[in-house]
């Protein structure tokens, strides 16, 4: 080959090789196969359905689509058709497709061996285990459950009757207060309030828009009140310590002290007298005279609220043609009867009992099992008394200690007795859908279906204006080894030869549709959902006074700083701990790395002699001293700390063990003047740079 | 960045309306299980977790108890100048399709992370680190959206195969898919968000409701003077919100440079 010959193929191959696919296919292929690993998930495809049923774990019963593919559940989307939730949605229902397969789930059921480590048994195994310790327990048996809203209860509490034991218990929540106090003021039913019929809405302590009643159904009415850039057609005012998301979706915030929800609603209730709203009930003169002791000054100087902000709101509840009062606590648990009592009385002041728009008097649910015990002789108990009694040796430790859908051991607080109770207990039962602390205390662990793994049900939750009944349908079959609950002690009771009245539970949730007068068929065919306005006759009411006076009389915290508790549904309940995909949603003032961060003002911050970032020890009055990160926030009232309840999770998954600290930590038990329930809902700490 | 304006018969945008908004986070929720985002063992650690859409806490800045407080979700803007795309060196992302949003590629990105230093509204995050479903989590993934890789940048979408699968149904029914009816498309974000805060539509389509929302005189973008033209638009009735959007000087007033494209 000459030269030119050379030259003439170099060029041919040059320009054969860059018109020719070779290049650039090769380039392709090597960004493609360098950046396509083989141990990145792949999608598995296949049909979708999209399935109507209610959410089991946010404790407002979301009504959702779960969409799954293939059978899998992969979302849960807002339904639109649930004429309870009308599509809103809770971050901890919109995870609920994941957490149905987080690592905290629990897969096979585990007995404890004598060394104390957790060994996998089968459900024959563990169900000949369950009974032979029902068995040998006979009447000395207890049990909790922290799903008030399922009919499982029933066939739990049947089971307990008829071995003859009455423990039976509620986990401490919202409604057992009011229930207290709605019954101390004359009421005859169960506390309802009408939130969709009023035009202006005073939430004392009570986060409607974060944790407070069916939540789903409060974001959904401020939804459809509070139209896309126009006016408001309903005025909420919140008072708490915290410029919470309650606070933000407000159009007033009364900076509240915690701890100090009686004496803002005795001011209100003192400022609505004088602008001549009375409602007549036996004992208005005397409890119109003890509120006239509570002057917009001294209300002012008790809460921290300033005085302007008293009287706009007394003028908004004035004003408005239908207002409502609620109260209720920060935590959700351990609230007092006292303030419940003084908003309802505030209520009866502004005409707002028994008409649209405010107070309900609803009708308890019913139990269709035999030998159950009623939702309203439960509610009246109180699990609290019974655990700090058997810790202290008082009452006889159950030979057999069921804790079903609940987690006492985190949600409360140190000395509740709980651990106590399951260490002295015989034998100690938890049924569960996570591996939570208390599942880690107990003997046997038996992995339970999510709502959307089995049959189960939502019956009016508290804070409700309605009877609403909806039904759990299993839309995937149970993850791992789980089972149904309600199955389980089903088959429990029938193994004891126990009389039930029911054999299953499409049997059971049947004759509670029935009782309603729900449509049974289109629930379980469609997921269509029960609601029904039941008008009962009105509750001869009355001003308790002498009990609102007793329980004004409790003392507040000792300490230098007053910790306000924030609850935000993004960190799941005790029960389900943070939801993998929500872990995103908790924010840099809520955790920092290991420390739960404790926001306080600039002007507390200044006394405390601490900057943003710095560590603070708080050192709670029952000894307890936990280590937060300090963060500046002037939503939030002097000499007052906020943190976010949910972190400080031992057990569960990497994503929320050793996250923070359980701010219940720093809370005890006390009793409330006139009514003794067990109340925790305020912590006194001191602070110290750490 | 380009200097015209993209033009495209249909243009996705969001109006979402801050008075609404009370940080619950169930967008962030929705967002990432619809996009098979990857969930993060310390999500509270900004710098390293990956949002498609993030809540920001606002504050009027007053001392107590002046304080106020709002929430600010911020998918991608969907930029009509999108500063991205035109520092991208290997057109991993762009905008051409109609529907005018803002497109991202996984697989051909390189991973430079120019992108990310072009966006003015942090909108784009970097896969530091291998995405990971521990135990069973995979399960859970949707059909629709590719799970990416380490070393690539990813964002919001505005749930474009929804745009795709609500075309094909469209199609299916006989109807035009360029002229889809209000709601026939809407984000996760949108689907999720309880209190009915984002609204989602076509901004050229006087049938959707976006079109007059962003007439609104309490309408405003973000960092609207930079010129990127975003098609996610803000409401407020609060001017201290609305002063929030953007660097203004004590003697600027809001609203004028708004412009309703």
């Amino acid at each position: 080959m000459d030269r030119r010959g050379f030259l003439k193929f170099a060029a041919g191959g040059t320009v054969g090789l860059v018109a020719s696919p070779i290049i650039w296919n090769t380039l392709y292929d090597a960004v493609y196969w360098t950046q396509n690993w083989g141990w990145i998930p792949r999608l598995k495809k296949g049909e979708s359905q999209y399935v109507p049923t209610v959410s089991k774990l946010c404790p407002s019963g979301t009504g959702f689509l779960v969409r799954t593919v293939s059978g899998v559940p992969v979302r849960t989307i807002g339904d639109k058709n649930n004429p309870v939730t009308h599509g809103a949605m809770t971050a901890l229902a919109a995870a609920e497709a994941e957490l149905r397969v987080s690592p905290a789930r629990l897969k096979t059921p585990l007995r404890r061996s004598p060394d104390g480590a957790y060994i996998a048994i089968s459900w024959a195994e563990a169900e000949k285990l369950l009974k032979e310790k029902t068995q040998q327990a006979g009447a000395s048996v207890a049990a909790v459950s922290g799903d008030p809203t399922s009919s499982i209860n029933e066939v739990l509490s049947s089971i307990l009757n008829q071995q003859g034991s009455s423990d039976f218990y509620f986990m401490p929540d919202e409604e057992q207060p009011a229930a207290v106090a709605w019954e101390a003021m004359g009421g005859q039913g169960r506390l309802g309030y009408d939130m969709e019929g009023s035009d202006c809405i005073l939430a004392v302590g009570a986060p409607v828009l974060e944790s407070w009643g069916v939540v789903a159904a409060n974001r959904s009415l401020f939804n459809r009140t509070h139209p896309v850039g126009g006016e408001a057609g309903q005025k909420l005012i919140y008072a708490g310590a915290v410029q919470n998301n309650t606070a933000a979706g407000a159009d007033l915030w009364l900076p509240m002290k915690s701890g100090t929800d009686m004496a803002l609603l005795l001011g209100m209730a003192h400022l609505v007298i004088k602008a001549g709203k009375n409602g007549f009930a036996a004992g208005l003169g005397n409890f119109a005279s003890f509120a006239a002791a509570y002057t917009p000054e001294k209300v002012s100087a008790i809460t921290g609220v300033p005085q302007e902000r008293l009287e706009a709101a007394a003028k908004a509840l004035v004003e408005a043609k239908k207002p409502l009062v609620i109260a209720g606590s920060a935590l959700g648990s351990g609230g007092s009867a006292g303030s419940v009592m003084a908003a309802i009385a505030l209520n009866m002041l502004l005409g707002s009992v028994n008409r649209e728009g405010g107070l309900l008097d609803l009708p308890y649910p019913v139990s269709v099992v035999a030998h159950a015990t009623d939702y309203r002789d439960t509610m009246r108990k109180r699990f609290v008394d019974y655990t700090q009694n058997v810790a202290a040796g008082k009452t006889k430790a159950p030979a057999l200690f069921f804790v079903y859908a609940a987690n006492p051991v985190y949600s409360l607080p140190a000395d509740s007795g709980v651990k106590e109770t399951i260490k002295k207990s015989g034998y100690s039962v938890a049924v569960a859908s996570f591996m939570s602390e208390t599942c880690e205390e107990c003997d046997l662990v038996l992995p339970a279906a999510l709502g959307m793994e089995a049959f189960d049900d939502v019956q009016t939750p508290y804070g409700s204006g309605r009877v609403t009944y909806a039904l759990a349908r299993p839309v995937a079959k149970p993850f791992a080894d789980a089972r149904s609950a309600g199955e389980l002690f089903i088959a429990l009771a029938q193994e004891l030869k126990l009389e039930l009245g029911v054999k299953d539970m499409p049997e059971l949730l049947y004759k509670h549709a029935y009782a309603l007068g729900a449509p049974f068929r289109a629930m379980m065919d469609e997921g269509a959902v029960h609601t029904a306005r039941v008008t009962l006759p009105a509750s001869p009411l009355f001003y308790n006074w002498e009990a609102i006076r007793a329980a004004a009389s409790a003392r507040g915290e000792e300490g230098d700083l007053q910790v306000a508790p924030v609850v935000v549904l993004a960190m799941g309940t005790p029960q389900t701990a943070i939801p993998p995909f929500a872990t995103k949603v908790v924010t840099d003032y809520q955790l920092k790395g290991r420390y739960s961060v404790a926001q306080m003002n600039g002007a507390t911050a200044a006394k405390l002699k601490v900057n943003a970032g710095d560590l603070v020890k708080l050192v709670a009055g029952n000894n307890v001293q936990i280590t937060v990160v300090a963060a500046i926030f002037e939503g939030i009232l002097p000499d007052t700390v906020s943190l976010v309840a949910g972190l400080g999770h031992t057990a569960f998954d990497e994503f929320s063990k050793g996250k923070g600290s359980n701010v219940l930590a720093l809370t005890s038990v006390r009793r409330e003047p006139g009514t003794g329930l067990p109340v925790w809902g305020l912590a006194g700490v001191k602070a110290a740079r750490a | 960045m380009s200097s015209e304006v993209k033009q495209f018969k249909i243009r996705w945008g969001m109006v979402i309306d801050i008075d609404k908004c009370t940080g619950c986070g169930a967008c962030m929720v929705a967002c990432q299980a619809e996009n098979n985002v990857a969930p993060a063992v310390d999500g509270s650690n900004k710098l390293r977790s990956l949002n498609w859409l993030t809540v920001f806490r606002l504050s009027n800045h007053k001392p107590f108890p002046d304080h106020e407080v709002a929430y600010l979700p911020r998918p991608c803007m969907q930029c009509g100048k999108p500063s991205c795309v035109s520092v991208c060196p290997v057109i991993a992302t762009d905008k051409r399709e109609e529907g005018g949003i803002v497109s991202q590629i996984p697989p051909r990105c390189i991973g430079c992370r120019y992108c990310m230093a072009s966006c003015p509204y942090h909108a784009r995050y970097f896969n530091w680190y291998d995405p990971k479903w521990p135990g069973d989590l995979a399960q859970a993934l949707t059909p629709d959206v590719s799970t990416r890789m380490r070393g690539v940048v990813e964002k919001c979408s505005f749930c474009h195969h929804r745009f795709m699968k609500a075309q094909e149904a469209a199609v299916a029914r006989g109807e035009d898919p360029m002229n889809l009816p209000d709601g026939a498309y809407i984000t996760a974000c949108t689907e999720a968000c309880p209190n009915g805060a984002i609204t989602f539509g076509d901004l050229n389509n006087p049938a959707h409701k976006v079109h007059e929302l962003i007439k609104s005189p309490y309408a405003f973008r973000l960092l609207e003077r930079l010129g990127t033209e975003p098609q996610v638009y803000y409401l407020s009735r609060r001017e201290w919100v609305r002063r929030e959007g953007d660097n203004y000087l004590e003697h600027e007033k809001t609203g004028e440079a708004t412009k309703q494209g």
